[in-house]
C-alpha cells in the first residue's frame, strides 16, 4: 500500500480552486470591464484615430493625413490663441477660486449657525446651471441697457470720477465688456470664479471638520498663540490632501470651460478669439464645423493635458502630502 | 355584453383605419425668432386645406450653419426630418453629399408649376447641374434701418446712399452728441455683408473653386469695412444686442438684413422707422447677394403617401398664401410672383418699410457657399479676419488680407 502524501494532495487541488476563484472573480468583474472598455475606452481609441484623419462628418470616407492636424496645432495663429486664453484661464481662476474657497471656508467655520446661510449664498452659483447663469449676465452686461454698465454710469458726475477707469467710461462710454478684446477673457475668468469657488469652499468645510481639535491645543501649548501660526502650522498641514484634491478638480475644471462662451460667443470664441479655449475649439472644429480629423486631435491633446494633471496629482499624493 | 365588444371593437378598428390615413412628416426651420409667428400664421390654413397631413416640427436651428450640421449628423445617425429649411448658401454642400433630393419629379408631375409663380431667377438659386433641389421660401436683401429721431437729433436729413456718405453722416452725428450712431452687420452669417461688397462691385467672392479673396475688389471691400468701423468709432456689439438696442433706440443707423424688419418692428420702441436701399461703394451697388431660405426635402420615408405629404407641405409653405405670410410677418420677400404681386399688391403699399427690399430684387445675385468639406471653416477665417478690424487689432489692410488668403489656401481642397 503506497501511502498518499497529504500535503502532495494538496498541491492538486489548490491550484484548481485558485483557479476557480479567479474565473468567477473575471466573471464577475468583467460587465464592469467591458462596460468600461466600450464606454470609456473605445470613444478615446476612435478619437485618437480619427485625429489621424481629415474625416469630415457625412462624408462615405477619409484619407489618412498622418500627422497634418497635430502639426497645424502647433502652427497656426488660431491655436496659439486657443493655448493663450485656454492658459490665461487656467492660471487666473485655479488659483483665485482656491483661495477665495479655501478663505470662505475658514471664515464659515469659525461662525456657529449663522454659517449655515453664508455656506447656502456660496453654494448657489454652484447649483445653478453654468450655461442659464450666463445668459443673464449676458444681459447685465449689455453695453447699453445692461445693468453693470447703467450702474457704473450713475457714479458720473459724482466725486468717483477720480479713478480714471470712471473719468474715461464717463466720457467715452463704459467698456463693450464681452466685445472688447481687452475684457472678454476676465469677465469669463470672473463668472469662472463666482461660479466655482463656492464648490471649493465646501470641500475645504469638508476638509476642516477632519481636522483634529487636539492638535490645536497641542500647538497652543507649544507657543503658537496667533491665528496665523495656527494656521500655518495645524490647519494648512492638515488640509494638504484636501488642497490638492480640490486644485486638480479645479484645474480640470477650468479646462473645461465651456458653456459661459458658447453662450456668449456662438460663433467665434470671443473677440479677436480671446475666450477660443480648448472646449470651445473643440466643439467649434468638431461639432459646427464638422471636421472631425482636426476635433479629434485637439481632443487628444485635451486629454493628455488632463492626464498630466491627474499624475501630478498622484504623485502628491503618494510623496509629500499625507500627515 | 357582445354588443358593447363589437361596437369597441369597430371603434378600435376606425381609430386605425384613422391613423393610416393621416401622415406625418417632420420638418425643421432655423431662426425661430423671425419665423415662428410665420409658421403659427400659416398653419390653420394648411390643417384646413390638408387634414390628413400632420406637420411635426422638430427644434428649430439657431442659425444657417447650425441648420446644416444638424442635418448632417441627422444624415449619419439616420433621423432626418422630411423637409428642412436651408440657407441659400448652404444647399451646395447637402446636394453634393446626396442628402437633399432632386424635385424634378415632383414638379415634373405637376401641371403648369411655372405659372404657379415661382420666379425663373429665385427657383435658380436652388439649381443644381440643371435640377432644382430646394424651393426658395424667403429672400433678403441687405438694407439700411434709419431711427429717424436720431438722424434728426443728429443733424441728418437725408439717407445716404454711398458708404462716405453714412461715415459723413456719422460723423455729423457723434458731433451732434450721438454716441452711438451705427451698427453694420458684420457679423450677419456665411460673410454674407462681405459678399454684399464683392458684389457690389460686381465681383463673385466664389469663381470656379477660388475663393476671390485675394482679388483687388476684396481689398477694396476689406478697406471700406475699416473706413465704415474707424470713421464711425463703431462698437463691435453681437448682433443680438445690436438688433435689441436698435429696437430701443439706441441705434441710430443699422445696417442689416431686410428679414428682421419684422422682429424688429414688433419690439420697437417710440422713435420713426425707415428703411433705404443698402447704400454702394460709389453711387448704386452693382448687386447684392440674396438671402433667405429654401425647403429641401430630405425624407428618407420610402413611403410614396409620405413624400407626396412632404411635396404638399414644401408646395404649401413656398407658394400663394403660404408664402404671403412670409412677407407678412417677417422682413423676408416670398420667392414667388404669385404672391408678390397679387395677394401683396396694397400689402406693400401700406408696409413701405418692406417695399425697399422688393425694389432691391433687380440686384439679386448668388449668396455664394465655399467650396469642399472645409466651407463653414472658411465662413470663419473671414469672420475672424473681419472681427479684427472691428476690434481694431487689424490696422493694415493688404496684411489682413495676404493672411486670409494663406488661411483660406489652407483649407480649400486643392490648395
Amino acid at each position: 500500500m503506497v501511502a498518499i502524501d497529504p500535503s502532495l494532495a494538496a498541491d492538486v487541488t489548490k491550484p484548481k480552486a485558485d483557479n476557480r476563484q479567479a474565473r468567477t472573480g473575471w466573471g464577475l468583474a468583467a460587465p464592469a470591464l467591458i462596460l468600461m472598455f466600450l464606454i470609456l475606452l473605445v470613444p478615446i481609441i476612435a478619437a485618437g484615430v480619427l485625429s489621424f484623419t481629415n474625416y469630415s462628418l457625412g462624408n462615405p470616407s477619409f484619407d489618412w493625413v498622418g500627422l497634418q492636424n497635430y502639426e497645424r496645432l502647433f502652427t497656426r495663429s488660431t491655436y496659439e490663441k486657443m493655448y493663450v486664453a485656454t492658459f490665461t484661464y487656467v492660471v487666473t481662476v485655479v488659483p483665485i477660486s482656491v483661495g477665495l474657497g479655501l478663505g470662505a471656508a475658514l471664515l464659515v467655520h469659525s461662525l456657529g449657525r449663522i454659517g449655515d446661510i453664508y455656506k447656502t449664498i456660496y453654494f448657489l452659483p454652484v447649483m445653478a446651471t453654468l450655461l442659464a447663469m450666463a445668459i443673464a449676465w449676458e444681459f447685465m452686461l449689455h453695453p447699453t441697457i445692461g445693468m453693470v454698465n447703467r450702474t457704473l454710469e450713475m457714479a458720473c458726475g459724482t466725486w468717483f470720477e477720480v479713478i480714471p477707469f470712471f473719468a474715461d467710461g464717463c466720457a467715452e462710454g463704459f467698456p463693450l465688456w464681452l466685445g472688447d478684446r481687452d475684457y472678454a477673457i476676465w469677465v469669463v475668468c470672473f463668472i469662472g470664479i463666482w461660479q466655482g469657488f463656492g464648490f471649493n469652499m465646501v470641500l475645504f468645510l469638508a476638509g476642516l471638520t477632519s481636522v483634529h481639535r487636539e492638535l490645536y491645543h497641542a500647538a497652543e501649548m507649544d507657543g503658537a498663540r496667533s491665528g496665523w501660526e495656527r494656521f500655518r502650522l495645524v490647519t494648512w498641514p492638515a488640509l494638504g490632501p484636501t488642497t490638492v484634491f480640490v486644485v486638480t478638480i479645479s484645474c480640470i475644471r477650468a479646462f473645461q470651460v465651456f458653456d459661459t462662451i458658447e453662450a456668449f460667443w456662438p460663433q467665434g470664441g470671443g473677440p479677436n478669439k480671446s475666450a477660443y479655449v480648448m472646449m470651445f475649439a473643440i466643439f467649434e472644429k468638431g461639432i459646427q464645423q464638422n471636421l472631425i480629423g482636426i476635433g479629434s486631435a485637439i481632443t487628444m491633446l485635451f486629454l493628455l493635458f488632463v492626464m498630466f494633471l491627474t499624475l501630478i496629482q498622484r504623485w502628491l499624493v503618494e510623496r509629500k502630502v499625507h500627515y | 355584453m357582445k354588443n358593447t365588444v363589437t361596437a369597441m371593437a369597430l371603434a378600435l378598428s376606425a381609430t386605425a383605419v384613422f391613423a393610416e390615413d393621416k401622415v406625418t412628416i417632420e420638418f425643421a426651420y432655423p431662426y425661430s425668432h423671425l419665423f415662428d409667428v410665420t409658421y403659427e400664421a400659416m398653419m390653420p390654413a394648411f390643417n384646413a386645406a390638408h387634414p390628413n397631413i400632420e406637420v411635426v416640427f422638430r427644434a428649430t436651428y439657431e442659425s444657417y450653419e447650425d441648420a446644416t450640421n444638424t442635418v448632417l449628423r441627422e444624415a449619419v445617425a439616420g433621423n432626418l426630418p422630411d423637409v428642412t429649411m436651408q440657407g441659400l448658401n448652404r444647399q451646395a454642400p447637402l446636394v453634393d453629399k446626396g442628402i437633399a433630393q432632386s424635385l424634378a419629379p415632383f414638379i415634373a408631375a405637376e401641371t403648369g408649376f411655372e405659372t404657379n409663380g415661382y420666379h425663373e431667377a429665385m427657383l435658380s438659386l436652388s439649381t443644381f447641374e440643371d435640377e432644382v433641389y430646394g424651393l426658395p421660401f424667403s429672400i433678403s436683401l441687405p438694407v439700411g434701418y434709419y431711427n429717424m429721431d436720431i438722424l434728426n437729433e443728429g443733424g441728418i436729413t437725408e439717407l445716404p446712399t454711398t458708404w462716405d456718405e453714412v461715415i459723413a453722416a456719422c460723423q455729423t452725428m457723434k458731433a451732434n452728441g450721438i454716441e452711438n450712431p451705427i451698427f453694420w452687420g458684420w457679423n450677419i452669417t456665411g460673410n454674407w455683408f462681405v459678399q454684399a461688397l464683392l458684389w457690389s462691385q460686381d465681383k463673385a467672392i466664389v469663381e470656379g473653386g477660388h475663393v476671390t479673396m485675394d482679388s483687388p475688389e476684396a481689398l477694396v471691400a476689406l478697406e471700406q469695412m475699416q473706413e465704415i468701423f474707424e470713421g464711425c468709432e463703431m462698437q463691435n456689439l453681437d448682433w443680438q444686442a445690436a438688433l435689441a438696442s436698435f429696437s430701443a433706440g439706441d441705434i441710430g443707423m443699422m445696417f442689416w438684413s431686410t428679414s428682421a424688419l419684422g422682429a424688429v418692428e414688433r419690439s420697437q420702441g417710440e422713435f420713426e422707422l425707415v428703411t433705404g436701399p443698402f447704400p454702394g461703394l460709389e453711387g448704386t451697388p452693382m448687386g447684392l447677394p440674396a438671402g433667405g431660405n429654401a425647403a429641401m426635402l430630405t425624407s428618407t420615408s420610402d413611403d410614396p403617401a409620405v413624400r407626396e405629404a412632404a411635396w404638399t407641405w414644401l408646395k404649401f409653405i413656398t407658394s400663394g398664401e403660404g408664402a404671403a405670410q412670409v412677407a407678412m410677418t417677417t422682413g423676408y420677400m416670398p420667392p414667388n410672383k404669385a404672391a408678390n404681386e397679387i395677394i401683396l399688391a396694397d400689402f406693400y403699399e401700406q408696409n413701405p418699410n418692406k417695399q425697399t427690399a422688393v425694389d432691391q430684387l433687380p440686384l439679386l445675385r448668388d449668396w455664394l457657399a465655399y467650396p469642399g468639406d472645409n466651407g463653414l471653416a472658411i465662413t470663419q477665417v473671414i469672420y475672424d479676419g473681419i472681427e479684427r478690424i472691428v476690434t481694431g487689432d487689424a490696422t493694415d489692410m493688404q496684411e489682413l488680407q495676404e493672411e486670409l488668403v494663406e488661411e483660406i489656401a489652407d483649407l480649400l481642397p486643392n490648395g
